[in-house]
């Protein structure tokens, strides 16, 4: 629970962003700048309190096109081939902020950067498209302009559409489990909760407390909701019913990136029979095939660093650490133990062992039963055919 | 069934349920009857279907189903078993003449008419349009039917 706070303090103002454009800051483009408004949902003509939880806050890839969009309203270029270089240049350089800049991942939630690239290569296909429909440049700016202005309204019907396909899999009397926290996936709960009863478990989802958030959103919901510790996954597992998670991006042959620990979900869910459904948006398909978790993008240097010390308290270590809890106070002075005097705590100096915290892993198409997504339920096989499709 | 196989000259041996998995070792191919090609490669076969697959694929022997494109639906295993399914009277399976009326009251009869059988039981469905797998279903419903369309079978 101490990490709540903490998670609410990204999700207000980070302290090296401006909110409104009268103030920019110079040491970055504008590109940048449009990316960081939309992601924290802020506007200039509102001027609301920045809240990524609320709905209207956009996904990464949306944010992305939006910026992009702001990329085309100044461009100064003449031709196609002039704008797309511009294009393609602030997609990179959007990707590299997400890669490589430390800021980002306050901003960026840790969440991969795979739907980000996924986004900006589907806007261009469209840009595209439209040129070669309308061969006419001004007109065809107007058209992208306009379609790309209705995008984050798309791209909220979408979640939508995921909810109404995706609730019908869902029964009385069921137990649902998830994992990670997705606007998707909380919109086909609490949108399915409001015809059906059912019960949810959410694992606890370290190291970013996405559990605890989605506990909090399924519980004001009024859903019975259940947290258990990521580990206990399998223990869990005979008691559910179904499993749905949502996606960072869904790749080539039908599996999914996702936040860690989804892969191993994945296994007991198969393992013990469960069916295993991913909610996603269609602008989340990637061209990427990855064949093993090494296939993955790396993410730079945003891991964040692992800290495992949080879950000793003074109960369970028998008085050893930390405060007594405030009824129990005779004898105590309140101190804290320091831990390196508890037996059995071992104590390691940061360049004795390594720390591997990866933000995501893929999950095979195997382990997934089906994908709700905005263009309908796909199996896991349809998702290439609809790939091509989109990047036609 | 097994009438008009052995009128065709086929050697026919008739064995009762329990004894699916024993005998499955010694067989080659499944042949299974469909009432309904769900929108995932799932099969709504007759009551007892699933337990015939269970069986082959722990032998590892080919599951064939062999049906006509009409049979395909553009509907999802939403209920799971109950998938379009009936529970029907069991007094084709029980006799009830024979029961007390104690037994009639304590007891609950339950007589599913069909099986869901999960995609990954299937190995073949052999269509008059040609043989697939139940990962390529999907395909065959874009061509028969229009997205529109189905909504209405929800």
């Amino acid at each position: 629970l101490a990490r709540i706070p903490q998670l609410a303090e990204t999700a207000t103002r980070p302290p090296q962003t401006t909110m409104s454009s009268s103030t920019t800051t110079t040491d970055e483009s504008p590109v940048l700048q449009d990316l960081r408004r939309h992601l924290t949902g802020s506007s200039t003509d509102s001027g609301a309190a920045i809240d990524p939880e609320h709905r209207t806050a956009v996904a990464l890839p949306v944010a992305a096109i939006k910026s992009l969009l702001g990329v085309i309203q100044r461009s100064q270029a003449n031709t196609m081939m002039g704008l797309q270089e511009e294009l393609r240049g602030a997609a990179e350089e959007m990707m590299a902020f997400a890669t490589d800049c430390p800021g980002s991942l306050q901003l960026l939630g840790g969440r991969s950067h795979i739907a980000l690239a996924s986004g900006c290569e589907l806007f261009m296909k469209y840009v595209t498209r439209a040129y070669l429909e309308l061969p006419d440049f001004a007109a065809c700016i107007a058209q992208i302009m306009e379609r790309g202005e209705r995008f984050a309204g798309i791209s909220l019907a979408a979640r939508d559409r995921i909810a109404d396909v995706g609730q019908a899999f869902i029964q009385d009397g069921q137990t649902v489990l998830t994992h990670g926290w997705s606007r998707v996936v909380s919109n086909l709960l609490v949108k399915a909760a409001e015809h059906r009863h059912f019960s949810i478990v959410v694992l606890e989802g370290r190291p970013d407390a996405a559990g605890a958030k989605a506990a909090k959103v399924y519980a004001d919901a009024g859903i019975p909701t259940t947290v258990v510790l990521d580990s206990a996954m399998s223990y869990v597992m005979e008691n559910v019913d179904l499993v749905i998670v949502g996606a960072e991006g869904v790749v080539e042959n039908g599996g999914i990136v996702n936040k860690i620990g989804t892969y191993g979900l994945g296994i007991a869910a198969r393992e013990l029979g469960k069916p295993f459904y991913v909610a996603a948006e269609s602008y989340k398909f990637a061209r990427l095939f990855p064949l093993n978790q090494s296939d993955l993008p790396p993410l730079g240097r945003n891991a964040a660093i692992l800290s495992f010390v949080d879950t000793a308290s003074w109960e369970m270590t028998g008085g050893l650490v930390g405060r007594p809890p405030p009824s129990a106070k005779e004898g105590a002075d309140g101190e804290q133990v320091d831990s390196s005097s508890i037996p059995g705590v071992v104590q390691f100096k940061s360049e004795q062992v390594k720390v591997k915290n990866p933000p995501c892993d893929y999950t095979p198409a195997k382990y997934i039963t089906l994908l709700f997504t905005d263009l309908g339920v796909l199996t896991p096989s349809a998702v290439s055919d609809e790939l091509i499709r989109l990047y036609q | 069934m097994a009438k008009s196989l052995a009128e065709a000259g086929i050697d026919t041996v008739v064995c009762n349920d329990a004894t699916t998995f024993a005998a499955m070792a010694r067989v080659n191919k499944v042949l299974l009857p469909a009432h309904a090609v769900l929108a995932n490669g799932g099969l709504i076969a007759p009551s007892g279907a699933h337990m015939v697959a269970l069986a082959a694929k722990h032998n590892s022997v080919p599951v064939v189903t062999i049906t006509g494109m009409f049979k395909l639906c553009p509907m999802y295993p939403h209920e799971g078993q109950d998938t379009l399914n009936d529970l029907v009277s069991p007094s084709s399976v029980v006799d009830f003449g024979a029961m007390s009326d104690k037994i009639i009251s304590d007891v609950e009869f339950i007589n599913p008419v069909h099986d869901y059988i999960p995609p990954q039981l299937v190995s073949l469905y052999v269509t008059n349009i040609g043989a697939f797998q139940p990962s390529y279903i999907y395909r065959l419903l874009a061509e028969y039917y229009h997205s529109d369309d189905w909504e209405s079978f929800e």
